[in-house]
């Protein structure tokens, strides 16, 4: 039998078990399988990415289901890198992963909201009157203003619909331009390039307005002025794939396992390779852990050990021994073979300014800007030469603008180092010592305030007759004390010296080991030598941070251009903070400041504005004679640190907004009226004193802000340095200021400001705020209006990190009342049309603005520094004050303007840093593509940008980094003013024009563009510089070479000339305060600093409860264990730090980590969320910069003087606030003030201000 | 058509004129509503009392800070069951789910957990399921009544009221857990300190975040169905640690 009817064919039994026994089959329910499967199923994924305030710019998958959004994952599509190099993923970190959460969150802001006593007024008004009538009853009666101003902060909203609100905000518009004019309308926003098309639309709504952009890297305190002074270009960086072509990486300062996440892993990478890391930072940081050498340096006191490690580099690698690669680098792309006068000065000799060609008989052949040509001597003909590449070349002339090594004529030029090699004499020169300046918390050295080195000069036949000179290389040698055998005093032969700037003098001050110092500076330029550069520093912006944080900047660069990193793979400085790079800025200019109906936008550097409109300006403890050189060339150093910014503002230096003492709308007609054009009407009227300037007299009401928009910040919950006096001053509500202003302590006022016993309080008449969460600024409004998340709205991203442009998408429609920031303002300038004809029609406003970088103009104050204001010198608008322009204002046209693209694209082209070239085919383009406006009207057949999208797709069809041909034809604008071919950087990409729906598909790789100094390619990350030492393209400096000596008179009055060190400042707050109120506790005083943290990037992400479940769950302030030993804290205390600028609350964390002496406060966390009272200021919690307020720096202020000319977000003051020191102390009584607000209670103001003059 | 949850949908709205004007519409339903025991009965007529007598514009700042700013009081009610747990977009998907089971598309801008909303649904279907519904986040309205009622506000009666119609009481456990979730308050300072302190960590530890029980109980937690949804009667595979299983 063979059983063959016995056998399955098509089945087999079930075996039960099998497996040898170690299976079994089973029939039970298997319907919990269904869990995993709900678990990731989704009806659709939509790329997205976290877009107002992180670097990281990673892009993410957004799941959604049944139309809401479930959660999301790290997109894993970037374009492959090159072999060899790793790739880009995996990008984000769980503050990315956290962010749905968001969306649903019972923080969200909902609906408008607007403060109930404000909306009530309203609503009564516009009974009998018409929408800026019923505002102006409002606000021109002080009591009814003070009903709302008063309780902000308190509570006491109510919904209202967006049409209501809308017409509110529109009112109070027209209102404020027609009574006090559009420069008394301000915004702030940060970061464009996270949400480009967010930011746009606030600005492009304010610009067609004539409102005033307020910029926030300087405020931010993120703008390193060493940049700009340096390279004449803010902080281009290399991407962080360069990390790992680098074979020495210091971070320094800089965290970035903590917070550069998405990019930390490059830095694995690179040390997995072999590249060796030194990281420099005071605490045991996250980054600390990973480094092969730890320096823990005294905060504060980098540039010291900046300068020691320069010291042992010049001495070891310029000096013993001559590096071929770093001398030819420094001939060839650096200031150091140029020439610098030297003057006599009480007896010793100074370094004054550069020489130039203007100074020489017959100019030097120079006929163009020989004022703005400077000079070296050629190595092998001896003779003097104005080598090609300064600024004079860039302006007036073609074809001479590089640095190749020849001068005019076109003959070859070997530019000679020191003047040792020629015939010289050797003189002692003078150079300031700070190091000197006693601080009851930083060590100090006994040596002289000033130092003679011996040096080689030589002497020189000027048009004034024989003059001194050195080269910027002998100075510089000498200004770090090596020792070059020319014998002399303040020079040391062997690094155990002490002597400034020796590694033993360094371990004094750092308390870092000198064998460190020594080692890690020798191991860095060891490694450059034999790589060609490919050392690097990634720098932390807490650097930046201190008021002299340019001398830790520089001591930096110094060390990175000595090597010849700057311009390499792999090398060069990195810092990381703050701007993301804008990588189609070229397009989105346009859209953004309304450049396509209008030009120049009013732009205003964000910290003189808030310093002197927050009022912290009376209450400046800081002398500028404090910070004076004592080689300062004799000149009126005296006044306030507010009277140098007026002096700026007047000089056309610094922007100055609000602008005049009158509406700029009423100029044109008086200038008419007396037959002169508006400039000319402008300077005289302010040389007769007929005009005033607004900076002169920041308390008087017709020079108030009165509208401000705030959108994609936390302004007063983040970044608002000097919290407590924003609350007092702009805002007139209750705040915790402690100490007294100038007048009340009887010190000197300021010369050049007006000076009102009763400052000012509550200078807005309205605050509106866009956000989608409830964050501390909204808590202030007067008016919350419902932003779209992250994920509602589409929208660019770019970021410094990675060189890819992606978007954020709109995954889910904004729920509830939320609405995006595009429709918004959209909607505003809806409402605005509609409500503006009944005061305003179109109207001619004059436009004061500051004399700006990469303009012809930037060339304005070649020699010296002369005010019209003292009748030095006449007053010239755009040379020797503010220029002046005429733009016609459309108001009752304001939607239709905003809603499409303006004639002036096509009329008078586009361009970015001094490169032109015109965009008609991007604009016909742009018709076809976005479809043009139907409707009869001013705007008919313009292409239109109704949604977020029309305005993306303009962003990109107009900027060369993702339009070839607008590349192509960039690079040969370019290439007319450096007389070299740069096409051949962008041709292979000519045709690629990178669309919305491209990068919604995919991020895309960005087109090299002359916009910025690194390329794209096939061969090299992303490096700054790297066109500059390839191309042979000018930095945008002076020199037109990485400047390292800075002549401007005002950088050598106060000493920073050459890079030197100087100790924090004195900021003057903990000694009024510390004793006036006692609690029984013990006091200890700290640094009080604030890095950024784990959990949240700033407040984002501090008010979601699973973030903060993995810290501490609200505010806290890390201690060392001996300070908190000596105050009596123990781990997690309450504990409260305080000075005279205000209090704040947190738990303590006592940590071995910290370094004695110092506190650190995470940068930011909110006062929403588990902060007690003060027990000091009887107010809520503080935030970290209620202790806070800014301190500005003279040097920051210069303008009109080539790369230190002024450009948004790019030069001017910063708010540095870690010199701060803080009591700190436990908290005896801990008080929730959970109480009902009582206005009996609050004491908010001194006597009232008239607020309707 | 159980007219008492429109009622209560209604009162628990942000008030705006149309409620104004409706509210004697609103009393009669109240007063006649014979599911509620009379106390319930009388607070809820002492609310809308309040409404009546308060001007709009005060009841609307009351509303915002009571609700659209207070977490505690968040009349989302998957904010006191998930928090801000990603179960809470499964659970919404689900419950906007039953709304479409039972023939309606929820039409407004808001989730589906906002109570007034789950409120008008419980008015338009079957009494007996309403009841079976409002059972489910019974201790989330617990909760709120407690917090409403430590706040003296009038709208505690609505949520007294839920639990009345509930006729269940809150599971204990879950109200519990609720009750330890912050909700500052000005005379309750240390329970305040210490619900905001965390338990330290102990790593490797037994009957701590880490060890099989706890793993156990967050799959379990990863499977729960959003309220509403029928769960299968049959036995369902049973998640144990092998460590537990051999021990």
């Amino acid at each position: 039998m063979s059983h063959f009817l016995d056998r399955l064919t098509f089945f087999q039994r079930v075996k039960q078990p099998f497996s040898g026994g170690h299976g079994i089959t089973t029939n039970e329910d298997r319907r919990w399988e269904d869990g995993y499967r709900k678990r990731w199923q989704h009806d659709k994924i939509v790329r997205s990415t976290h877009g107002a305030n992180c670097t990281g710019s990673c892009s993410w998958k957004i799941y959604v289901k049944g139309g809401i959004v479930t959660w999301e994952t790290q997109q894993t599509d970037y374009p492959r890198t090159r072999p060899d190099l790793p790739n880009h993923e995996p990008r984000g970190c769980p503050r990315g992963a956290s962010y749905s959460w968001y969306l649903y969150s019972a923080n969200r802001v909902k609906y408008p909201l607007v403060r109930s006593a404000l909306v009530k007024l309203y609503r009564e008004a516009r009974r009998t009157m018409t929408p800026v009538a019923a505002w102006a009853s409002i606000v021109r009666d002080p009591k009814k203003r003070d009903a709302y101003t008063t309780k902000r902060g308190h509570g006491g909203f109510v919904r209202a619909d967006w049409n209501e609100v809308n017409e509110i905000i529109a009112a109070a518009n027209a209102h404020t331009i027609k009574d006090h004019g559009p420069d008394r309308v301000v915004g702030f926003s940060p970061i464009p390039a996270m949400s480009m098309v967010s930011y746009a639309a606030g600005a492009r709504y304010l610009s067609l307005l004539g409102g005033v952009c307020l910029s926030f890297y300087d405020w931010y305190c993120d703008l390193p002025p060493s940049s700009p002074q340096t390279w004449g270009e803010q902080t281009d960086v290399a991407e962080s794939a360069d990390w790992y072509n680098s074979g020495f990486l210091i971070l320094w300062g800089s965290n970035v396992p903590q917070t550069r996440t998405p990019d930390a892993h490059f830095y694995t990478e690179a040390r997995y390779r072999g590249a060796k890391s030194a990281v420099i930072c005071p605490d045991y940081s996250e980054a600390s852990k990973f480094a092969d050498i730890w320096l823990s340096v005294k905060q504060g006191t980098d540039s010291a050990l900046a300068m020691a490690m320069g010291h042992v580099i010049l001495k070891q690698f310029h000096v013993d021994r001559k590096v071929d690669y770093f001398t030819d680098y420094v001939k060839r792309y650096t200031d150091m073979p140029m020439l610098v006068k030297l003057v006599r000065q009480d007896g010793r000799l100074v370094p004054d300014r550069f020489v130039r060609s203007s100074d020489i008989a017959g100019d030097l052949g120079e006929t163009n800007n020989a004022e703005w040509k400077t000079l070296a001597f050629d190595a092998q003909s001896g003779e003097l030469v104005a080598p090609l590449g300064s600024v004079g070349f860039r302006w007036g002339e073609k074809g001479k603008w590089n640095l190749e090594a020849k001068r005019s004529d076109g003959t070859g030029v070997d530019l000679m180092l020191s003047l040792a090699d020629r015939q010289h004499e050797l003189a002692d020169v003078a150079f300031p010592y700070f190091g000197n300046i006693e601080h009851d918390h930083f060590v100090s050295s006994d040596h002289a305030s000033v130092l003679e080195r011996r040096m080689p000069v030589a002497k020189l036949a000027s048009k004034d007759g024989e003059i001194l000179v050195a080269s910027v290389y002998d100075l510089f040698l000498a200004n770090y004390g090596v020792d070059r055998g020319f014998g002399g005093a303040n020079v040391a032969k062997s690094f155990d010296e002490d002597v400034p700037y020796t590694p033993a003098w360094a371990e004094k001050i750092t308390g870092v080991p000198r064998d460190q110092i020594i080692q890690v500076a020798h191991e860095f330029a060891l490694n450059a030598e034999k790589t060609n550069g490919r050392s690097m520093v990634i720098i932390g912006a807490a650097m930046n941070h201190w008021y002299h944080c340019d001398m830790n900047y520089r001591g930096v660069i110094n060390m990175l251009v000595m090597c010849g990193c700057v311009g390499q793979s792999g090398g060069g400085w990195a810092h990381y903070v703050g701007q993301e790079k804008l990588r189609p800025q070229a397009g989105w200019a346009p859209v953004a400041f309304a450049l396509d109906w209008g030009r120049p936008s009013r732009q205003q550097n964000g910290t003189s504005f808030f310093y002197a409109h927050s009022d912290q300006w009376r209450y400046e403890t800081l002398d500028p004679k404090d910070i004076l050189s004592p080689t300062a060339p004799a000149g009126p150093w005296d006044g306030a640190l507010i009277d140098y910014n007026v002096r700026a503002e007047r000089m056309g230096w610094l922007p100055s907004a609000p602008q005049l003492e009158i509406n700029p709308l009423s100029i044109a007609a008086k200038a008419a009226a007396a037959g002169l054009e508006p400039k000319d009407y402008v300077a005289q009227g302010l040389t007769s004193g007929e005009l005033k300037m607004s900076c002169e007299d920041p308390d008087n009401p017709k020079n108030w802000p009165r509208n401000l928009f705030v959108w994609r910040s936390n302004l007063l919950g983040s970044s608002g340095k000097g919290h407590e006096y924003f609350l007092k001053h702009l805002l007139g509500t209750s705040h915790g200021v402690l100490g007294k202003n100038l007048g009340e302590q009887g010190l000197a006022k300021p010369k050049e400001v007006r000076w009102h016993e009763q400052g000012a309080e509550g200078k807005l008449d309205l605050l509106v705020t866009l956000d989608f969460r409830m964050s501390t600024t909204c808590v202030y409004s007067d008016i919350v209006l419902p932003a779209a998340t992250w994920y509602e709205k589409d929208d660019l991203n770019t970021s410094d990190m990675h060189p890819f442009i992606h978007p954020l998408g709109a995954a889910v429609d904004p729920i509830w009342e939320s609405r995006t920031d595009w429709e918004i303002y959209k909607g505003l300038a809806k409402a605005f049309s509609e409500v503006a004809p009944e005061v305003l029609g179109v109207e001619t406003d004059v436009v004061l603005a500051p004399i700006m970088h990469d303009s012809a103009g930037e060339i304005a104050q070649a020699l010296d520094v002369k005010e019209w204001k003292k009748g030095e010198t006449p007053a010239v608008p755009g040379r020797t004050m503010p220029s002046v322009a005429v733009v016609q204002r459309d108001y009752p046209n304001t939607y239709e303007r905003f809603t499409s693209l303006g004639p002036l694209m096509e009329n008078l082209g586009n361009g970015i840093k001094g490169i032109a070239w015109e965009t008609k085919h991007e604009v016909e383009h742009l018709r076809q593509l976005n479809g043009v406006v139907l409707e009869e009207g001013p705007t008919k057949g313009l292409a239109k940008l109704n949604t977020a999208i029309d305005a993306a797709e303009a962003v990109l069809m107009m900027a060369p980094e993702t339009n070839g041909e607008v590349a192509v034809r960039a690079w040969n604008s370019l290439s007319k003013t450096t007389g070299l071919e740069h096409a051949h950087l962008a041709l292979p990409k000519e045709d690629e024009k990178i669309r919305f729906r491209d990068i919604v598909a995919q991020p895309r790789k960005i087109i090299s563009a002359p916009t910025w100094s690194g390329l794209e390619s096939e061969h090299v990350c992303y490096n700054a510089g790297y066109t500059n030492v390839h191309e042979f393209i000018p930095w945008r400096t002076l020199t037109g070479r990485q400047q390292l000596y800075q002549d401007h008179l005002w950088m050598r009055a106060f000493g920073e000339g050459l890079c030197v060190y100087r100790p924090p400042i004195d900021t003057r707050t903990v000694k009024p305060v510390i004793d006036k109120h006692p609690n029984g506790e013990k006091q200890v005083v700290l640094n009080f600093i604030t890095p950024h943290q784990k959990w949240g990037i700033h407040s984002t992400y501090t008010d979601n409860l699973l973030m903060l479940t993995l810290s501490r769950g609200g505010p806290i302030v890390w201690i060392s264990e001996i300070d908190a030993k000596a105050a009596g804290i123990v781990d997690n205390d309450w504990i409260e730090a305080y000075n005279s600028n205000g209090a704040l609350t947190a738990r303590a964390v006592v940590s071995q980590r910290v370094k004695q002496g110092m506190c650190l406060m995470y940068h930011a966390q909110e006062k929403i969320v588990n902060a007690p009272g003060s027990e000091t200021t009887g107010r809520r919690g503080g935030i970290h910069n209620s202790v806070t307020r800014v301190v500005p720096k003279p040097t920051h202020m210069i303008g009109g003087y080539a790369q230190q000319a002024y450009g948004f977000n790019y030069y001017g003051t910063i708010g540095t606030n870690r010199d701060e020191f803080v009591i700190v102390r436990k908290i005896k009584k801990l008080d929730w003030l959970e109480r009902p607000y009582d206005p009996a209670k609050q004491k908010t103001r001194g006597p009232l201000t008239s607020a309707a003059e | 058509m159980m007219l008492i949850f429109k009622a209560l949908s209604a009162l628990l709205s942000y008030p705006g004129a149309d409620l104004v004007a409706s509210l004697d519409e609103i009393r009669v339903v109240v007063d006649e509503e014979t599911c509620l025991p009379k106390g319930e009965r009388d607070a809820l007529l002492r609310l809308i009392d309040d409404l009546a007598a308060h001007e709009l514009v005060e009841l609307q700042e009351r509303y915002v800070l009571l609700f659209d700013r207070t977490r505690s009081l968040s009349l989302h009610m998957f904010e006191h069951v998930h928090g801000e747990s990603r179960d809470r977009g499964q659970a919404m998907v689900d419950l906007r789910a039953l709304y479409e089971s039972k023939g309606v598309i929820d039409d407004s801008r808001e989730l589906p957990d906002f109570v007034p909303l789950f409120l008008e649904f419980l008015s338009i279907i079957d009494p007996s399921e309403a009841f079976g519904l409002i059972a489910e986040p019974a201790h989330v309205f617990a909760a709120l009544a407690e917090r409403l009622n430590k706040r003296g506000s009038v709208y505690e009666a609505i949520f007294r009221a839920l639990g009345a119609l509930a006729r269940v009481r809150p599971d204990a456990k879950l109200l519990a857990a609720l009750r330890a979730e912050p909700d500052p308050e000005p005379d309750d300072l240390e329970a305040l300190d210490e619900a905001y302190e965390d338990a330290p960590v102990t790593f490797g530890g037994p009957g701590e975040a880490c060890d099989p029980d706890a793993l156990t109980a967050r799959l379990r937690q990863a499977r729960r169905p959003a309220p509403g949804i029928v769960q299968s009667s049959r036995p369902q595979t049973e998640f144990t640690h092998s460590d537990t299983k051999s021990s």
